[in-house]
């Protein structure tokens, strides 16, 4: 595996991208950081800016306008990265599939490491999936 | 004039009254809902008695698409009263203009270049009629929320890939 990529996945800062959604991904993300669930145990740690972010994680249906800024954000990211797909809407774009709006799903945009469906996914299937995506990567958790 | 001391009989026997020449149609759904069909010229003098001398609060407008004509629904709360008076416009299908209500209070601007750009409706004096929502790649003369929309795009993808 990626030497680099492994190094990151000790402490990986994660930066959160809402493309359009309803807001209840994100509601599920934000309940991941409440010492409840408390994802830092796993070294995680919002970051404010995309310049300091290992993962992105994306919700929301990729609409035609923010699609602009995820290529953005994404050119803007430094490499080595991953992406994580959060919810329905940005894996399939779920029931907006027809929308005029929605031309197309987020992995024919960006390429994506994680898929975690739901909608919304539990927090803990938010903590699998990214526990999933350390250990795939080879880095230890 | 206020709303202070007004009568839900009241307000509609006087806007009967004073607009009789341009109301085609009362519908008294509920206590709380009533609509009220327009003739497309007067509307802005409607529209501004309403929400400037019965202190009316303009709550949003919704255009819709049906089959015999392009609507738009002006909806106003009088908050006393607990009443919801809707403005209903009926528009020609192939050129639907109507006065914008934008210069007589700014509430109405964004709505109104919403429903220019999704439904293709022209206002006639608004301040600012550009693009609110839809991206700059969109091509002119495409409303997605007529009925007779269309997929455009050829790069969209609408199945499921399974």
């Amino acid at each position: 595996m990626d030497f680099k990529l492994r190094a990151l996945l000790k402490s990986p800062w994660v930066f959160h991208l809402s493309t359009g959604s309803c807001n209840n991904c994100d509601i599920e993300i934000l309940d991941c950081l409440t010492p409840r669930f408390d994802i830092e145990r796993f070294g995680m740690v919002l970051a404010g800016s995309i310049k300091h972010a290992d993962v992105l994680l994306v919700t929301g249906s990729c609409n035609r306008q923010s699609v602009e800024r995820l290529k953005r954000l994404y050119e803007q990211m430094p490499k080595p990265c991953l992406v994580v797909a959060i919810g329905e809407c940005s894996l399939s774009r779920g029931m907006f599939i027809h929308s005029y709006n929605c031309p197309k799903p987020l992995d024919k945009i960006i390429p994506v490491d994680v898929y975690i469906p739901g909608c919304p996914p539990k927090p803990e299937a938010i903590i699998a999936g990214v526990v999933k995506l350390i250990e795939k990567v080879g880095g230890t958790t | 004039m206020t709303s202070q001391g007004l009568t839900r009989e009241g307000v509609l026997k006087d806007l009967e009254e004073r607009f009789r020449d341009c109301i085609v149609e009362v519908f008294d759904k509920s206590p709380k809902r009533v609509f009220i069909e327009v003739k497309p010229e007067p509307l802005v003098r409607m529209a501004n008695y309403l929400f400037k001398d019965l202190g009316a609060r303009f709550n949003i407008a919704s255009g819709l698409d049906t089959r015999s004509h392009i609507e738009i629904l002006y909806h106003f709360t009088i908050e006393d009263l607990n009443l919801l008076i809707s403005l209903r416009v009926k528009l020609d299908r192939e050129h639907p203009a109507i006065d914008s209500l934008a210069p007589s209070f700014e509430a109405a601007n964004w709505i109104e270049r919403e429903m220019h750009e999704l439904l293709g409706i022209d206002f006639n004096g608004h301040p600012d009629l550009r693009r609110l929502l839809l991206p700059d790649q969109w091509p002119e003369g495409v409303f997605p929320l007529r009925q007779d929309y269309e997929e455009w795009d050829p790069e969209a993808i609408r199945d499921r890939g399974v």
